[in-house]
């Protein structure tokens, strides 16, 4: 059972929004800690910790509200100079930003969130009462817990019904539920939702409603008291149930109207259709009629293709969403190491798939760390190499045609590709006489092979040897590509192209008999005739030269575990990651731009998915890397296409 | 005074989740005519289109706050007359007489049921009745 069971959906809405608010505090921290007297950054983080306080009240989450509130009352004192930022109270701040998002992310798992550190909880209240090392003591009347009665004076400040106002007192009575004029306590001003900044963490009734809150209202999302905390063993397992990626998706409204006028079009479209049908059933195909159902069919065309552009659109997310995690990291990391490291990022408005941006995270932060750890240089290093002592890693993504392209840019000392060779065959990943003939580019490429990390010693942060080529699969997976440039002592540049959606796949169809297949078009590289007398046999294998490379043929017949009927006329030369080789196969029906069709949870090994053509036909897509992994036989495949064939 | 059902609503606030939160106990308690603002100022603009009957407002918001919302409501004629429900985490009693200085009509912390809301709504009515 959940702990938010009637409020998934609030709970969705608060968690998008808050994550975002508290990566700008994030972005903002980094920024506060060059600028720490900035009373606009202070006023910006303060207010992004109440706003989250003020949402995790409704849900209930009384440990998130603590956390928030102990450090909003940090950022309220910052604010006003009764607290002097350090780096100690940095720290701190950074730690129960961090605590926040643990808390986030055990709410996006349904789990109320356990207590905060208590190391952190103690620093907050230490600081707040200034026992922080280091801080300035903060005024004595800043620091008394205002347990006092409300000074008279206060009351006195606004007389009763002045200048036609409603006067205050009776609007006390309203808030606070006691009879007007009684005595205004502190006690009675400061609900028991808010026990402001006393010092103790609130207590588990802290989120209760406010005062005057007849006993057993129902609350409107179905909270229940009864749902506490506590240890349940569940919630680990239920965290590793429920896989990280989010549901829901914030589209732009305006692009949601698009889509609802296309398919209102369509449908107008589709009537006139119907009623040209009815007139051509009933025997009416004059040219006129002919004509207007030429011109409702090319519409429809038209309209579907928008149709289709308007609904991608909707996946379409800026970049940025992304981007705004990683200042923060990349100051965790230079921090740690004792460098100076700016990240700067440009083109955050750059639209990518949803599903690519989740994709990407992982390969990013990968890089950044990279660029951090063994792109740039500790200060002195620089300096004595007459660069500034700060470094710069830059973050960019831009748009270049239908590609997306990524760069991550230091710069540090530079990628040495004398060195890469040399370490790639200390390592035996190439041969001395393979590493002599590589050029500058193809050297640089290795640093994306399994096991391959120069830095001799392991960190814990970067280098285990299973990093870039990681990065690498990942980036093929979504269909892009990686190049590395580096120049020496100047910098290195990473950059990372992709296409811009993953919903259409440009494919090649070929032919094996009167079966077509679909190949993904990117790693066609040409179509050649197969001419039987120049493929020679090498090692009991069949090759073609091509432009004097000598590339493998494979028989696509083979590779489904078909029988080979006749001698396959023409050859696909493909390149994979892996290999380049040449796929034999009958025939060619033409390329098509497929939608994917997943086929849900059957998946037979080799098959990608499948799309439709024009004429119905469904057609498997290929996975060519699954069908290369074993040449074997692929009883399933065969059989999957046996039942295609039946239906 | 019986509340209109028809009373046409302002919610103002920069989270947009409280603002669904704010809108969803309304309608619980039967208003159904809600429009939103994010901030103080498009709640301005929004208010001087007029329409408008009932005004709840966070008071911690980026470009014009609740308060300033509130003052400047009190201090133009054709808004003065607006019920304004200040909604917010703070309960600290410097808040509290400021908005109450300010004209607020109304206060109540976060966070509140239904039950609460309609309360203080129903207390702001009588007072309404009464004027």
């Amino acid at each position: 059972m959940s702990d938010f069971a009637g409020m998934e959906d609030l709970l969705q809405d608060f968690l998008q929004e808050a994550y975002d608010l508290l990566s700008d505090v994030d972005n903002k921290l980094v920024d506060l800690e060059r600028m720490p007297d900035d009373r606009g950054l202070l006023n910006d983080i303060f207010r992004g910790f109440h706003t989250v306080k003020g949402g995790a009240g409704f849900l209930n989450a009384s440990e998130l509200v603590t956390l928030c509130h102990l450090t909003e009352n940090l950022f309220d004192r910052l604010r006003n100079g009764e607290l002097e930022l350090t780096p100690e109270l940095m720290d701190v701040i950074m730690a129960a930003t961090k605590g926040v998002r643990d808390m986030f992310g055990e709410l996006g798992q349904m789990v109320m969130p356990q207590p905060a550190d208590p190391t952190v909880i103690a620093a907050l209240q230490g600081a707040l009462s200034g026992q922080m090392p280091g801080a300035a003591p903060p005024p004595a009347s800043a620091s008394a817990p205002p347990a006092e009665p409300v000074p008279a004076k206060a009351a006195a400040s606004a007389p009763p019904g002045s200048g036609g106002e409603p006067d205050w007192q009776a609007l006390h009575a309203t808030l606070t539920g006691q009879p007007a004029g009684a005595a205004v306590t502190q006690g009675e001003l400061i609900t028991k939702a808010e026990a402001a900044p006393a010092p103790a963490p609130a207590p588990a009734g802290a989120v209760a409603p406010v005062a005057g809150d007849p006993p057993g209202t129902p609350s409107p999302f179905g909270r229940r008291a009864t749902d506490r905390p506590g240890g349940q063993p569940t919630s680990a397992r239920r965290a590793e149930e429920r896989g990280g990626r989010e549901s829901t998706i914030r589209v732009d409204t305006s692009r949601l109207d698009q889509v609802l006028n296309l398919s209102g079009e369509i449908g107008l479209t589709k009537n006139r259709l119907t009623s040209l049908r009815a007139d051509i059933l009933a025997g009416k195909n004059d040219s006129e009629t002919l004509h207007a159902l030429d011109q409702a069919v090319s519409q429809l065309d038209l309209l579907v293709s928008d149709l289709q552009n308007s609904v991608m659109k909707t996946r379409m997310q800026p970049i940025g969403r992304l981007f705004q995690k990683y200042p923060r990291i990349a100051r965790d990391l230079a921090r740690q190491l004792g460098k100076d490291v700016e990240l700067v990022l440009a083109g955050e408005e750059t639209e990518v798939d949803k599903t690519m941006i989740e994709d990407l995270a992982d390969p990013l932060i990968h890089l950044i760390r990279n660029a951090v750890d063994h792109g740039v240089e500790m200060p002195l290093e620089r300096q004595a190499a007459g660069k500034p002592a700060k470094s710069l890693v830059r973050l960019e993504a831009r748009q270049e045609g239908d590609h997306i392209v990524l760069i991550i840019a230091d710069d540090g000392k530079g990628i040495s590709a004398e060195r890469i060779r040399a370490k790639a065959v200390e390592k035996g990943l190439i041969s001395e006489e393979e590493a002599n003939t590589l050029d500058e580019r193809q050297s640089l490429n290795l640093i994306l092979l399994p096991g391959f990390s120069t830095k001799s010693e392991i960190s814990d942060v970067s280098g285990r040897g299973v990093g870039m080529d990681v990065v690498q699969t990942n980036i093929q997976k979504l269909n892009g590509s990686i190049e590395i440039r580096s120049e020496p002592g100047k910098g290195s540049v990473i950059m990372i192209s992709l296409p811009l959606t993953l919903a259409i796949l440009p494919v090649l169809l070929v032919l094996l008999g009167d079966q077509p297949f679909a190949l993904p078009l990117s790693l066609v590289r040409e179509i050649l005739p197969i001419e039987r007398e120049r493929v020679q046999e090498v090692g009991g294998k069949e090759t073609l030269v091509v432009r004097g490379e000598v590339l493998p043929v494979i028989s696509l017949a083979r590779l489904l575990g078909w029988p080979l009927a006749r001698y396959p006329e023409y050859g696909v030369f493909m390149q994979t990651a892996e290999r380049s080789f040449i796929l034999a196969v009958d025939s060619f029906a033409g390329r098509d731009d497929a939608v994917i069709k997943s086929l849900e949870d059957f998946r037979p090994k080799g098959v990608a998915g499948v799309t439709t053509l024009s004429n119905g036909q469904i057609v498997l897509i290929l996975d060519m890397k699954e069908l290369l992994a074993d040449l074997g036989q692929h009883p399933d495949m065969a059989a999957s296409l046996r039942a295609l064939a039946a239906a | 005074m019986a509340a209109d059902p028809k009373m046409r609503f302002l919610v103002v606030d920069d989270f947009s989740t409280m603002r669904r939160i704010v809108r969803n106990l309304l309608k619980e308690l039967g208003f159904t005519n809600v429009d939103e603002a994010e901030d103080g100022a498009i709640a301005l603009q929004k208010l001087q289109g007029g329409g408008f009957e009932f005004v709840v407002t966070d008071w911690n918001m980026p470009n014009m706050d609740g308060l300033t919302l509130l003052q400047t409501i009190r201090a133009t004629p054709t808004l003065k007359h607006l019920p304004v429900l200040m909604i917010t985490a703070e309960a600290k009693k410097e808040n509290i007489i400021a908005a109450a200085q300010a004209g607020a009509s109304g206060y109540i912390v976060k966070p509140f049921t239904a039950g609460t809301l309609s309360e203080k709504l129903n207390k702001i009515f009588e007072k309404m009745g009464q004027a």
